[in-house]
């Protein structure tokens, strides 16, 4: 009972606190916007009801009809938001797949890594999110479907991290682990399976927390220039014209859009609680 | 005596040597990447849409020189504000919570899961306040990128200090002020660095997107955007590179800040990310 009460008491305390935080964000939100309105701020911009609509007002957009005996807004944003989840998921189990692999075959040989590396390494210099539009109207020419387009974005996003910190976990085992594993004649593989992988594991997660994000952010960038309509990106596009008219409809659609984001990112750290706390008893 | 000193001048010959044939494969892989794919464009005759050859989008570079080189001075700039906004509102934050820790601590949850939120696609909501044309718009976007990964790392680095050090500053009778100054600051450094040198890819990552939802005609995202939509490939290519060259020249900047100013450091963290 006594241990029930103690895994229980900080996940409603943490729940709580998240609310309060929520909360004091909202507060400030309409503390400035009162204020803003009352002493007339033109600076950094003009606070009006265009620019900082009420919180309840965005939240109560989303249950409004999206437009004249249409469907309710949060079903048509929900639905955008499972489209561009699509994209985002298959890009980012394709991109980790690949990224994990390719670090383990860089891993197997020097050669292959003074080869490679200095490219993946500066390829995180480079700002990858701008070909978006270059991807997927490539892409598309070629007559690939546009989510897949948008999908394999995500999982070039994804691919970086996964692969530079995969790398960098395999090659962080214990070197005295890995004499007892060559003094037991362990072959190659049995190495890499037993002792390298479960060392890179934390490293992995840390990389898939970072890419969650990316494929949700690139599945987003990559429907803005190609005219996808049925995700949020495209929702964003759509409202941004709309927004002198009706500027909750954007901001309802950017708080579902940062719903998702964080709902993707406590899904893999969710994953990591449960797979980096167990592998040491896998290994055992 | 001279034969202690002698070691160094030849190591350091061999150290180019060595440097040489540590380069040697990724230089390979460089030419054959590329001869690979001038000739795979050639051979297969694939349409510039996907893929242009090289050598197009270096005659497209060439020829549009001086247009992309303002434009990316434009981008650069957006994305140098936004960078010194998010990162000083960042660095200030974590020393402010280093200096209440039971706060920071509980913040930091919160600052990481709201680093998932997607925060470019709020760039149409920012062009609205301040106006497409208006710089700040994209800077904003570009300071919210870059606060995240500063704040955590800083705050990371202030509390991060060996419980001995505090004890002999205590011992000292050391102020809170002078504990920052002498102990958690330095400590931070590097990983301030760190931080810091994300945020520059950030920032110029922030900036170009940030103009893909609109900006003026001038702004590299808007010319890479353009010439997409008009199919003309090479030259979207070539504001790709120049992104790229702004934003390495920036990370690159950065790391040489880094290389005076934390040369006295152990190596410490500063090589992750």
């Amino acid at each position: 009972m006594a241990s029930r009460g103690a895994t229980v008491g900080p996940a409603v305390r943490s729940a709580g606190l998240s609310v309060l935080v929520l909360a004091v964000l909202c507060a400030v939100w309409e503390a400035y916007k009162w204020i803003g309105e009352r002493a007339e701020i033109r600076w950094p911009f003009p606070v009006n009801e265009r620019t900082m609509p009420h919180v309840h007002d965005m939240v109560g957009q989303l249950f409004e009809p999206s437009r004249r005996n249409g469907p309710l807004l949060i079903d048509v944003l929900l639905d955008a938001a499972a489209f561009t989840a699509k994209e985002a998921a298959v890009g980012f189990v394709l991109g980790a797949s690949v990224g994990f692999l390719i670090a383990v075959a860089l891993s197997q040989s020097r050669l292959l890594q003074r080869g490679f590396l200095p490219y993946i390494v500066a390829s995180q210099t480079v700002p990858i999110l701008a070909i978006a539009p270059m991807v997927v109207v490539g892409l598309g020419s070629k007559g690939v479907t546009g989510w897949v387009a948008v999908a394999i974005l995500a999982a070039y996003l994804t691919f970086f991290p996964v692969a530079i910190n995969t790398l960098r976990g395999l090659q962080s085992a214990d070197p005295r682990a890995l004499e007892l594993m060559h003094s037991y004649a362990a072959s190659r593989w049995t190495i890499l399976w037993r002792l390298r992988v479960p060392a890179s594991l934390p490293y992995v997660f840390s990389a898939l927390k970072i890419s969650a994000t990316a494929s949700i952010v690139g599945a987003i960038i990559g429907e803005a220039p190609s005219s996808i309509q049925e995700g949020l990106g495209g929702a964003i596009v759509n409202f941004n014209q709309y927004y002198s008219l009706e500027p909750r409809n954007l901001w309802a659609t950017n708080i579902v859009a940062a719903a998702l984001g964080i709902t993707f990112f406590l899904v893999v750290a969710g994953a990591e609680r449960v797979v980096v706390r167990r592998a040491p008893e896998n290994v055992a | 005596m001279s034969t202690v000193v002698q070691p160094v001048p030849r190591s350091f010959g061999r150290t180019i040597g060595r440097r040489f044939r540590d380069w040697l494969p990724a230089l390979v892989v460089f030419v054959l990447v590329l001869v690979a794919w001038q000739g795979l464009v050639e051979v297969f005759n694939i349409r510039q849409f996907l893929l242009p050859k090289p050598t197009a989008i270096l005659g497209a570079l060439r020829d549009n020189r001086s247009d992309l080189w303002s434009a990316g001075i434009v981008t650069f700039k957006e994305a140098l504000g936004g960078f010194a906004m998010g990162s000083t509102a960042a660095i200030l934050v974590a020393l402010v919570l280093a200096r209440w820790r039971r706060v920071g601590g509980a913040i930091m949850p919160y600052a990481i899961a709201a680093n998932a939120v997607p925060i470019i696609a709020f760039a149409p909501i920012t062009n609205n306040w301040f106006g497409l044309l208006n710089p700040m718009s994209k800077m904003v976007i570009a300071a919210v990128l870059c606060f995240f990964p500063v704040f955590v790392n800083t705050l990371r680095g202030l509390t991060s200090v060996e419980p001995a050090s505090i004890e002999l500053m205590r011992s000292y009778a050391a102020g809170e002020i002078e504990t920052f100054r002498r102990v958690r600051i330095p400590n931070a450094l590097p990983f301030i660095f760190t931080g810091l040198k994300v945020a520059s890819v950030l920032a110029m990552i922030g900036a170009v997107v940030g103009e893909y939802f609109g900006g003026p005609l001038d702004a590299l995202g808007v010319v890479i955007q353009n010439n997409v939509a008009l199919f003309d490939f090479p030259l979207a290519w070539a504001g790709i590179i120049v992104a790229s060259a702004f934003g390495i020249a920036f990370y690159a900047a950065v790391a040489v800040a880094e290389h005076f100013l934390t040369g006295w450091q152990p190596a410490a963290d500063s090589r992750s990310d």
